[in-house]
């Protein structure tokens, strides 16, 4: 049978939403909060972010939480309305997607 | 305890009326009394030209849902007791065309459940009673008897947003019944169903709301049935990529 | 046969019941993520660029606005994994026999790996 698209897309909204789940609460409170209050030295950040092994996951999660965001974005207009907007939605949100997760490869990755 | 309490009622009339209205009656309050006991005491005693479905009056047939308060229900379960003070604005269940009062429009929900072919299928065509019954083991009828309570109320249809702005959507009780025969380890028609309910307009244009599964009075839960579809699919695409898996 | 009537959808349905609402809030939870994830991105690249650089970010991570920001982001993921562990006995049930294994003991699982999770990023951010 002929396939439709989606579950290529699906897959990758689902593997940001589990990411998502798992890692950005805490994530969220340590950068958002923890950071702020000048609880971690300079030079510890340095090595966390100099690890080759910590990078690739970041990477990874920067990458899916995109897609998981370009899904629902393009899903949620749909429902809101935009119906009649739906391919240029979609198409745009996946390239926007696609252009952060190329930033976070030269960020992460160069 | 109040004597009596008030229904708004849904009334449009396709002959007469260039668009409904809502109008008021009043009836006894009773204890015991659901919204379809009202209807039928307004109909028997107050206004014969209120229409409205319904049968069994006990949550098994599935043709006395509407919208009471907003909420898509079955009126038989509807005790007047929980909506006090009143009024209670009972309307036809949202998403479909109204034919008249509180009836609706059967023919897409119609047309999209017998689109999953809904029964057993068999590859082999030359079994006849004479070879005998299929048989289940307990384990094999537990894998899909929760999707087999679906009385067809359409309640699912009328919680459903999707639904609602995307008439093509194949919709939650239809999906979940193919999920049902899909399931069943009698049946060998699940490759019959799939280009229906795999499509775009099927499991993809659910963006798993929910409420299809809240609003349920059978405790169906279309909408897990569709998110493990959406698994299934999932898998499927992915094999159709390997060079030789094939199916 | 006579004409039946349609009733308009409206595109405020979400606004109607609690359940719609907390569906929206749900899925604009996941562009608050992209955002934080940008955050996080020149958050890295300010750390590699040097103390400087990283010290300058540091005093905008401190304003109120980010302070506040961070608090909504905070809510919109514990919204997204409460509600994404809900989903998981939903989507992948388990049997066991005629057995439904219980959707408390799916979701204590993924409770259990949350858990797992942040104890090794708050270690590795907080340990030397």
């Amino acid at each position: 049978m002929r396939y439709s698209n989606e579950p290529l897309f699906w897959s990758l909204f689902s593997a940001g939403g589990m990411l998502a789940a798992l890692l950005l609460p805490v994530l969220i409170v340590l950068t958002g909060f923890v950071l702020p209050a000048d609880e971690i030295a300079f030079s510890h950040l340095q090595d966390i972010f100099s690890n080759a092994l910590i990078r690739l996951v970041l990477f990874a999660l920067a990458f899916l939480v995109f897609m998981h965001w370009a899904n629902r974005f393009r899903h949620t207009l749909v429902d809101m309305g935009l119906k009649s907007l739906h391919t240029p939605i979609s198409v745009l949100s996946y390239v926007v997607a696609i252009a952060g997760t190329a930033w976070a490869a030269l960020v992460l990755l160069g | 305890m109040p004597d009596t309490i008030t229904l708004e009622l849904f009334r449009y009339h396709p002959d007469r009326d260039e668009r409904p209205r809502f109008q008021a009656y009043e009836v006894p309050f009773r204890e015991d009394w659901v919204v379809l006991d009202a209807l039928n005491y307004l109909k028997d005693r107050v206004d014969g030209s209120l229409t409205y479905r319904w049968s069994c009056r006990m949550g098994v047939c599935g043709s006395c849902g509407m919208m009471v308060n907003g909420y898509p229900k079955l009126t038989c379960a509807a005790f007047l007791r929980d909506y006090l003070p009143g009024p209670i604005r009972v309307e036809p269940l949202s998403g479909f065309p109204v034919e008249r009062d509180m009836v609706v429009v059967l023919d897409d929900f119609m047309q999209k459940l017998s689109s999953v072919k809904p029964w057993i299928i068999r590859e082999t065509a030359a079994e006849t009673m004479a070879s005998g019954e299929y048989r289940q083991t307990p384990a094999q009828l537990a894998a899909f008897k929760q999707y087999s309570m679906c009385i067809n109320c359409m309640l699912c249809y009328a919680a459903c947003p999707v639904y609602q702005h995307e008439e093509q959507f194949v919709g939650p009780a239809v999906l979940a019944l193919a999920q049902r025969y899909n399931l069943d380890s009698r049946d060998q028609g699940n490759s019959q169903r799939y280009p229906v309910v795999w499509a775009d307009d099927g499991i993809w244009d659910c963006t798993f709301v929910g409420e299809c599964s809240a609003v349920c009075p059978k405790h169906v839960d279309p909408a897990g049935a569709i998110q493990q579809a959406k698994i299934q699919s999932t898998v499927g695409f992915m094999r159709s990529l390997l060079p030789f898996g094939n199916r | 046969m006579a004409k039946p009537f349609h009733r308009p959808h409206s595109n405020t349905w979400w606004l109607r019941r609690g359940p719609y609402r907390v569906f929206m809030l749900r899925e604009w939870s996941a562009t608050i993520f992209a955002v934080y994830t940008v955050l996080l991105l020149v958050l890295v690249s300010k750390v590699l660029d040097g103390p400087e650089a990283y010290d300058d970010y540091l005093g905008v991570l401190k304003s109120p606005l980010m302070i506040a920001f961070h608090a909504v982001a905070l809510a919109a993921a514990l919204l997204h994994t409460v509600t994404w562990f809900q989903a998981v006995p939903k989507a992948m049930p388990l049997r066991i026999g005629e057995e439904k294994v219980p959707p408390v003991l799916l979701m204590g699982g993924a409770y259990a790996t949350l858990l797992g999770a942040s104890v090794v990023v708050v270690a590795l951010f907080l340990l030397d």
